[in-house]
This record gives structure tokens, C-alpha cells and sequence, in this order.
């Protein structure tokens, strides 16, 4: 007979060295989660009795044009925060394994600097280069081109995709890094048979450099792709939504729901339907890829 | 025998005085006037400790409700006019209403009839307008016109003093190639002042305020409001505002004015110590002339003092109001920069508080004050300030502004 109560004792020990964490996931991440998936069924104002309506507000937020439309402007940024960066850190990665660089840890830390950065320093700072009387329209009249300056953030037209810009100067750095790590797991023997087979540097790329970084973007588009969608402090900085609803999206109606408006059970149940766009996108570009991947 | 029941019952008392602490949260800007008043209130009341904490605007806001309902709130705690803050800790009976008190110290006899409407609220908190009292202020803030006086007069003009002289003064100014109204539009909120003073100017005053007690029983798009929307339409069109309003931001806006950029600065009362400080004699300041007759603005009292219904020494509170409420403390407003609610007694400190004082003093004997437009509903804020954007960056027009509006008003 083998004795099997030594293993028992190291089996539930185990447990318990994750009952901290867990406790603490539970605390701050299942106990939220859980209570914000009540409220969105609720009306309620913040203090005092919640009030059940059910399907209520998430009808509400489906029938709110100005909802639906800040959904939009999330998917605008979805460019300029995900497709710009992955585009850029995949050509720097590319130069990067065919150019030998001087003191290129340097560049490589400059370049990742703004992903450090706390997003409120970042925004602070944008809005100050994108002010009427800013550094872009000093140098934009500099260069004669005053026809074009103009206060940026305060324009209908280009307030959305000014505000994308700053997210694609943020996050390219990620994907910067995370690419030359990837170039760098790809046997050099690859590199030499392209070579022999004469590949220039665009075959090269495509051959070789972008099927091994494939991994690699999978990991940069659920990264950025979730940051486009919830994002809330560069906007709430920057534009605070405007101007008018130009640059709103959801993340923003949640804090005016809650905290402006007495409104937190409608501001949950579109927490709640945020959450649920950002997993199935995410879900979405994970299936398709990995399976990709496979044949 | 006698004289030992005394001794022991003096004794008793201040001990019980000794342990009083009085706890107040406060919005920051407040923290000058707070000083100066807790200092006063400690000496004339041996025993007292107060104990002030602040919390700055958007911090304050966010949070009231929360920590009024916490189970040990301040005794003493600013709120704000409307639905969304006043209405809210009403209808959760977290503050106590002050009438008792306001006959006490007198103070419904401070003021005109109906001057403390705003502060006034069904006991339920659906009703707001008439009623009992839950708050009170001793500060004034009005939205008046500030003026460039090197500018004014190097364009030959003088203060208008009716709306059409306004106009002519701002085409003056564009044709002039100055600016003619600085506006830190990118915030939102300042064009809610903007719009105020365009109101006022073709509104009946109390009919804005009506429609803000009762945004749903009243008609917003009336021939006079709409008349008020298109002129800020044409103002915008017209380029009063610049070019790049929508660009920058409020803080900036009274930066570049003291620097020299505009000829008019369309904003409150409590810019007025910074103003002073930055433009000195050179900054002037009067009450928006209506387009027929009399004058007209945005403005209120400052934030409401309430007290805690958990508060366990509620008189000892409501003696602190009636410290700030009372004509001896009219003065030290002055002094800190603010404008008292009252006459004060003592010569304003200078020039340009003495203009704000008489506009202020103009706006209040003709209760010609119209509140703010984002306290019509919750969701008015939003809707108004995005809405306002729109029509000054051109792309919306004064009846979309107009129909945006009431359809918010049924919210």
C-alpha cells in the first residue's frame, strides 16, 4: 500500500500559497467586477437604495446616438494606437536586422521613452505642442505654412485624429521593443538562406522577418487594441470629448454617468457592455491568428 | 453647599466645551475665507477646535455625496446648486434644513424676496425653488464683462451701456484687428458664462430662472431665447471670438487677457483678485447692459453650506454659518478677494474691486442674476457645453443649439 496522505498535505499546501493573491484578486477584481454587473441592472445615484429596471439601461445606451457614435471614434483609434504602431515597430525591427547602428541601446531607449511616461504627463504635454500659440504652429508659421496652423484640439475636423497621433507616439515604442526581441529569436540560418536564395530586403522581411514575428503582433494587438478601446485619462486631458462630442468615447460617459450625472447604473451597464466589445475583439484576433499560425 | 453644585456644573460645562471639535470639508477655493473665519470662530469661542479640510473642484464633486453619506461625515460640508449634489443629499435626508436657524440669526432679512431661492427645496428634494432652506452662502458670484481700459479707449470707445453699444464695440475692435472677446472654450464650461450674458441681455431673467427650477414645466425655446441664440450664432460667425476659442483652455484664456489679448473677458467674479493683481488700473469691469434696458448675468451665490444630518453638535455649526453670514465678516470677504453677498462697510481695495462690486451690486438690487445653465438638469452640463462648442466651431446652428436644449430639458 503506498501511503497517500504526504502527497494530500502538499497538494492543498499549495493552495495556500496562492490565497494571498487570490484574496486580493478576489477583493479588488471578482468583488468589483461581480457588484458593477448588479448596479448595471439597477438605477441608482450613487448613494441610497438601488432600484431594479433590468434590461433597462443597456436598451438605454444601445438607443443613445451619442453613445453608439463615441463607439465609432474608438474604432478610429484603434489606427492610430494599434495599426500605426505595429506598422512602425515592425519597419524599425526590419531596419534594425539588416543596418548595423552605433550605440543603438541609445536610440532604443529614447525611442521606448514615451511608453514610460504617465499617460496625464504625456496628455498635459501634447496639448501644449497642439495650442493655438504651440510649438507645431510656431514651427508650421516658421516654415510659412500659417495657413495651415490652427488650434488642433479645438477643430472639428482634426481633433480626433491629432489626439490618435499622440497614442501612436506612445505605444509604437512597445511594439518597437517587443518586435527587435522577437527578429532576434528567428535562427540566423533563416536570414543566411534568404540570402543564398538572393532575397532583397523587402523579401527578406516578408519572408522571414514578418511569419517569425507572428507571435509577437498577436501579443501588440491585444495590447494596444484593448488600450484604444479603454482608453480614458489622454482624452479626459486633452479634449475632455470635444469639441462638441468629436473626440467622446465610451470610457468617458462612464465617468460623467457615474460621477457627474448620478447616473451609475446606466455608467456600469456601459462598463459592462465595454468590457464585453474588448473581450470579443480580442477573442476575435486571437482565433484568427493562432489559427493561422498553426497551418 | 450650594456654591459646590456650582462649581461642579461650571466645572462640567467646559469640559463639555473643551471637547467640542468642529469639522468642516470645503471646497479649495474657499481655504482663504476658512482661515480667516475658523481663527475668529476659535477666539470669540473658547474650547472650539475647527478642523478644515479641503478638496479641490473636481475632487469635491465627485466625492460630496459619498462622504456626506459615510457614517462619520463632516458637521459642516459645501454642496452645489442643482439635482445633481443639493437634490441628491436632500432626497437621501443627509442634510438638515436651516430655517430654524435662518430665523434665529436672521438671516432671510440679509436679503431681497426670493434671493434665497436657489437655496430652497421641497423636503422631499424633488422640488427645487421655493420651500424649506437647506444652504446658504455669504458670497456673491456674478458673470460680468472685463474689460482692457488701454484698449478701450485707444479704440474711442467707452463702457456701453446697452447691448446694441456692446456690439458696435466688439465690430469695432475686429475691424481694429484686436481680438474683441478672449474665451477659453476648450474647457466647455466658460462658454456656459458667455451664453449667460447673451441670455440675460434678450431673456427676462426670471424666466431663465424658472425654466432652471423646473426645466420640464418650462418652455426653453422661446422667441427670445431663440433670438439670443442666433446673435451668439453671429457673434461666432463674425469672429468676436477668434479663431482658436476652442482650443484654449479657461486658465490660459486669463492668462493671455492679462497679457494683453482681447478687449473683453466675458467671466466671474472670482477672477477678480487674480485680474487685479495681473493688469493692476489697467482692467475694468461692468455688468452686460441688457438689450433693452437694465442689466443681466449668469451668477449666484458661491456654494451652499449645509449641515451634516449626522452632525452631533448641529447648533455648534450653524453658529459658524452665522459667523460668516454676519456683517462683521463682510470685510475679511473683502479682503481675501471675494464678493461679499452683503454692502461691505470699508472702501474696496481697489479700483477694479470697486467696478465688480457696483455690477455686482447692479445685477442684485435689479435681481437681475440667471444662475448657471448647467443646473437645469443632471445631464445639462454635457448637453450644454458640447452644444455650445458646436455653435461657436460652426457646426451647428442657433435652432439645433435651441432643440438640443429642450430636448434636454425633458431629461
Amino acid at each position: 500500500m503506498i501511503n497517500h496522505r504526504p502527497h494530500k498535505i502538499e497538494y492543498y499546501s499549495n493552495y495556500l500559497y496562492i490565497l494571498p493573491a487570490f484574496l486580493f484578486y478576489i477583493i479588488f477584481v471578482l468583488y468589483p467586477l461581480s457588484d458593477t454587473i448588479i448596479t448595471s441592472f439597477t438605477e441608482w445615484s450613487g448613494i441610497g437604495e438601488k432600484k431594479w429596471v433590468g434590461l433597462e439601461n443597456y436598451k438605454k445606451n444601445l438607443a443613445d446616438k451619442k453613445i453608439t457614435s463615441s463607439i465609432k471614434h474608438s474604432f478610429i483609434l484603434i489606427i492610430f494606437y494599434s495599426f500605426f504602431p505595429i506598422i512602425i515597430g515592425l519597419g524599425i525591427a526590419g531596419i534594425m536586422v539588416r543596418v548595423k547602428v552605433r550605440g543603438i541601446a541609445i536610440y532604443r531607449a529614447i525611442l521606448f521613452l514615451p511608453q514610460i511616461l504617465s499617460m496625464i504627463v504625456v496628455g498635459i504635454a501634447w496639448r501644449w505642442i497642439y495650442a493655438p500659440k504651440g510649438p507645431l504652429n510656431s514651427g508650421l508659421d516658421f516654415f510659412g505654412l500659417d495657413d495651415i496652423s490652427r488650434a488642433w484640439l479645438g477643430s472639428f475636423d482634426y481633433a480626433l485624429p491629432f489626439v490618435g497621433l499622440i497614442g501612436t507616439w506612445v505605444m509604437f515604442g512597445f511594439t518597437m521593443i517587443l518586435f527587435i526581441a522577437g527578429v532576434q529569436k528567428i535562427p540566423s540560418e533563416l536570414y543566411d538562406a534568404a540570402k543564398v536564395d538572393g532575397a532583397g530586403a523587402f523579401a527578406e522581411f516578408f519572408n522571414v522577418t514578418l511569419p517569425g514575428l507572428k507571435g509577437e503582433i498577436i501579443v501588440a494587438l491585444v495590447f494596444t487594441v484593448t488600450l484604444a478601446l479603454r482608453n480614458f485619462d489622454l482624452i479626459y486631458i486633452t479634449t475632455g470629448g470635444g469639441p462638441g462630442t468629436s473626440t467622446m468615447i465610451p470610457s468617458m460617459f462612464i465617468y460623467k454617468k457615474a460621477f457627474q450625472m448620478n447616473q451609475v447604473g446606466s455608467a456600469s451597464s456601459l462598463g459592462v457592455m465595454l468590457t464585453l466589445l474588448i473581450f470579443t475583439l480580442i477573442s476575435l484576433i486571437i482565433i484568427t491568428l493562432r489559427e493561422k499560425n498553426e497551418t | 453647599m450650594k456654591k459646590l453644585f456650582i462649581l461642579i456644573s461650571a466645572l462640567f460645562l467646559t469640559t463639555n466645551v473643551n471637547a467640542e471639535t468642529l469639522r468642516i470639508l470645503a471646497e479649495a477655493g474657499d481655504e482663504a475665507t476658512l482661515t480667516k473665519a475658523a481663527a475668529q470662530f476659535e477666539e470669540a469661542n473658547p474650547g472650539v477646535t475647527v478642523e478644515a479640510s479641503y478638496l479641490g473642484w473636481d475632487d469635491f464633486m465627485a466625492t460630496i455625496k459619498l462622504k456626506l453619506a459615510d457614517s462619520n461625515p463632516p458637521d459642516l460640508a459645501h454642496g452645489n446648486q442643482g439635482f445633481t449634489v443639493d437634490g441628491t443629499l436632500i432626497q437621501n435626508d443627509l442634510i438638515i434644513p436651516l430655517d430654524k436657524y435662518a430665523d434665529q440669526y436672521g438671516w432671510k432679512n440679509l436679503f431681497a424676496d426670493g434671493s434665497l431661492a436657489e437655496f430652497s427645496w421641497s423636503e422631499d428634494g424633488s422640488n427645487w425653488g421655493s420651500g424649506t432652506l437647506y444652504g446658504i452662502s455669504p458670497v456673491a458670484e456674478d458673470v460680468i464683462v472685463y474689460y482692457n481700459k488701454d484698449k478701450l479707449s485707444s479704440l474711442g470707445l467707452s463702457v456701453p451701456t446697452n447691448f446694441s453699444e456692446f456690439e458696435s464695440a466688439l465690430a469695432t475692435a475686429e475691424s481694429a484687428g484686436e481680438l474683441p472677446i478672449i474665451l477659453g472654450g476648450a474647457d466647455g464650461w466658460p462658454i456656459i458664462h458667455v451664453w449667460g450674458l447673451i441670455e440675460g441681455a434678450f431673456v427676462d431673467p426670471s424666466q431663465t430662472r424658472n425654466w432652471i427650477f423646473d426645466a420640464k414645466g418650462n418652455d426653453y425655446a422661446t422667441s427670445s431665447r431663440i433670438q439670443a441664440a442666433e446673435k451668439l450664432e453671429e457673434m461666432a460667425k463674425a469672429g468676436y471670438f477668434g479663431s482658436d476659442s476652442l482650443g484654449i483652455g479657461y486658465d490660459d484664456a486669463n492668462a493671455m487677457f492679462i497679457d494683453g489679448d482681447g478687449l473683453f473677458n466675458l467671466t466671474g467674479t472670482w477672477m477678480t483678485a487674480q485680474l487685479n493683481e495681473g493688469m493692476g488700473d489697467n482692467v475694468g469691469a461692468f455688468a452686460m447692459p441688457r438689450s433693452t434696458s437694465g442689466v443681466a448675468g449668469g451668477g449666484s451665490f458661491a456654494l451652499p453650506w449645509h449641515i451634516s444630518s449626522k452632525s452631533s453638535n448641529p447648533d455648534l455649526a450653524a453658529k459658524f454659518i452665522a459667523h460668516l453670514m454676519s456683517n462683521d465678516f463682510v470685510d475679511d470677504l473683502m479682503q481675501v478677494g471675494r464678493v461679499p453677498a452683503q454692502s461691505p462697510t470699508i472702501d474696496p481695495t481697489s479700483n477694479l474691486q470697486a467696478e465688480v462690486i457696483s455690477a455686482s451690486n447692479a445685477l442684485v438690487s435689479s435681481n437681475a442674476k440667471t444662475f448657471y445653465t448647467d443646473w437645469a438638469t443632471p445631464g445639462m452640463y454635457d448637453t450644454v457645453t458640447q452644444e455650445l462648442q458646436k455653435l461657436l466651431g460652426g457646426a451647428a446652428s442657433a435652432q439645433d443649439f435651441i432643440d438640443a436644449m429642450a430636448a434636454e430639458s425633458m431629461n
